[in-house]
């Protein structure tokens, strides 16, 4: 087979996870109702979150400069989700088996996957911030400080997916990895000051909510398109996202090359 | 001599269980392999250790001369590995899993889709090209397993009981592509279940059980020591006569077995229309007849001494 090119380099592992993240996006071509789902699902956050609980509140735009940036937030983590189930599905079903005999880089699936992921987390964010907009949601920042706030929710969420990456790969089956990661993200995401102020909440909860770096991100996320001062949160966001990358981007690869069944 | 795939006492364990305690084989360039044995005797896991997919625990092995410990980039350069369970992306079209293998490869997208057409139309599955993987019958997707794994022109071929679970059609259709890889070149080492597969297929079969190496040789070798087929009759009357014209026709003395049961080794099928012409023309008329082959338990048993279900020795 000597008309295999050499692929070491690192313009072969670039393509490959190029090609990779072409596999992962194709099913949503190949089968329109999932692309349904995945566009659905943020417009049925902002119908709940931002319409009916807005409406409860009395004051629904300021309701909606509230509880849309932590609309985006939700979603935009939920959707790491994707990342550890569609690894934790490769590995039962044999597919890394495959890519692991090849002659291709070590970390093109994973760098596939979870640019794969990060294309659908981006869109989905897009159409949840266009829901929130026609539900009455006003952008009152900068364009530039807008774009920031939409960056450092990408830049989290992608810090996440690796966290995602590390629990599909060490994941018995897909259930157990969805389990664990529901486990996770829930008490992050509503657990923290993405829909209501820790201000309002009881004893322990409000403890959590204050150290949940969640909250930090939906506090830096809310100012940013909102306009108002952004406090320490970005910073606190930047670390906490550096953290959690330089933890599990090392903990997923080695994960993903010891993974022997 | 250099051997396409080569083993030297390779040993796996799995927590204090050994998947293989010492196995060699030898598989010279351009022949097929078979590696003969029941579920758990340690089949996968060779193939797997050969693929690079695991580490041996003791022991070494090489592919292409390469070490696939030491060089296993280089031993990934010339396999193809089919699995024992399909290991195609089932939300992609057969035609998409052939392009994306190809584009891994490096080839330019328009190889890629060239080389994908072309094992498309090789292994029939061109009315099925443009449908999801995930909607394939058992066949289709054992046959885009195996195009897949071709897609690079691998000189050197894993298949992992490609036939297991496959209706006699679809394992049929595997038997002529793997003669027809082998026709172009490329070594095979095919695991299987089957007896009869590896008599099909393999130049050379090793019989594996335990994880040690229970038998080798040529399938003729190897079914001469197990008993090759047999011809069974059960007469409804005249017992000594139809006795006496099966050992006159076939040329062996028939075995005695229970009901009237008799039977004899065949080795050559013509001859079973014959012994049922003379057995008309006697006026004998049988309940029942049957050419059966020797299972793998039968042949385990003769080969070894050994059931497959638990050691007697």
């Amino acid at each position: 087979m000597t008309a295999v090119p050499s692929t070491t380099g690192h313009r072969g592992a670039l393509a490959q996870g190029m090609t990779l993240a072409w596999r992962s996006l194709v099913p949503l071509r190949n089968e329109p109702g999932r692309l349904v789902q995945f566009l659905l699902q943020p417009v049925f956050m902002v119908v709940v979150f931002v319409l009916m609980f807005g409406a409860m509140s009395g004051d629904t735009e300021h309701a909606a400069r509230f509880l849309l940036p932590g609309v985006l937030v939700q979603v935009a983590l939920i959707s790491t989700n994707a990342t550890g189930m569609n690894l934790a599905e490769d590995i039962v079903n044999g597919v890394f088996d495959r890519f692991r005999s090849m002659p291709i880089a070590r970390s093109a699936p994973l760098v596939g996957r979870v640019t794969a992921d990060a294309l659908t987390t981006a869109v989905t964010i897009a159409v949840a911030l266009l829901a929130g907009i026609a539900a009455g949601f006003r952008i009152t920042a900068s364009p530039l400080g807008t774009l920031a706030g939409l960056a450092l929710l990408l830049l989290f969420t992608l810090a996440l997916s690796w966290v995602s990456a590390w629990l599909g790969l060490k994941a018995k089956s897909v259930a157990s990895m969805q389990g664990v990661a529901t486990a996770v993200l829930l008490p992050l995401t509503f657990g923290s000051s993405a829909f209501i102020p820790p201000a309002n909440l009881p004893g322990v909860l409000r403890w959590w909510s204050s150290v949940n770096p969640v909250s930090h991100l939906a506090d830096a996320v809310r100012a940013l398109l909102t306009g108002a001062p952004v406090g320490p949160h970005v910073w606190v966001t930047l670390a906490w996202a550096a953290a959690v990358t330089a933890c599990f981007v090392p903990l997923a690869v080695r994960a993903y090359t010891r993974r022997i069944r | 001599m250099t051997y396409a795939i080569e083993t030297h006492g390779l040993v796996k364990r799995y927590g204090d269980k050994a998947a293989l305690a010492g196995i060699d084989l030898a598989a010279p360039p351009g022949s097929v392999l078979g590696v003969l044995g029941p579920n758990g005797a340690g089949k996968t896991t060779a193939v797997r250790i050969l693929a690079t997919l695991v580490s041996p625990d003791g022991g070494r092995a090489a592919v292409g001369g390469h070490d696939v410990v030491k060089a296993p980039a280089e031993v990934r350069k010339l396999i193809g590995l089919t699995g024992q369970y399909a290991s195609v992306d089932e939300k992609l079209t057969g035609r998409q899993n052939l392009v994306m293998i190809g584009r891994l490869l490096g080839m330019r997208r328009a190889e890629a889709r060239g080389r994908a057409a072309a094992l498309l139309a090789e292994f029939v599955l061109e009315d099925a090209a443009d449908r999801a993987a995930g909607s394939y019958s058992g066949g289709m997707r054992r046959r885009l397993d195996l195009a897949v794994s071709l897609v690079g022109r691998p000189s050197i071929v894993f298949m992992d009981e490609p036939t297991t679970g496959l209706d006699p059609r679809a394992r049929a259709d595997l038997w002529r592509i793997v003669r027809e890889q082998v026709a172009s070149g490329a070594t095979v080492l095919l695991t299987t279940q089957y007896l009869e597969e590896a008599d099909q297929l393999a130049d050379e079969i090793v019989l594996i059980d335990h994880g040690v190496v229970a038998a080798r040789g040529t399938p003729r070798e190897l079914k001469a020591r197990a008993g090759d087929r047999r011809l069974e009759i059960r007469p409804e009357h005249d017992a000594e006569k139809a006795e006496l014209i099966l050992a006159e026709v076939t040329g062996q003395t028939p075995h005695r077995g229970e009901n009237g049961l008799l039977s004899v080794p065949l080795l050559d099928s013509a001859v079973s229309p014959a012994v049922f012409r003379r057995l008309e023309e006697a006026g004998v008329s049988l309940a029942e007849h049957a050419v059966r082959r020797p299972t793998l338990d039968e042949a385990f048993l003769a080969l070894t001494g050994t059931t497959t279900s638990g050691r007697t020795r």
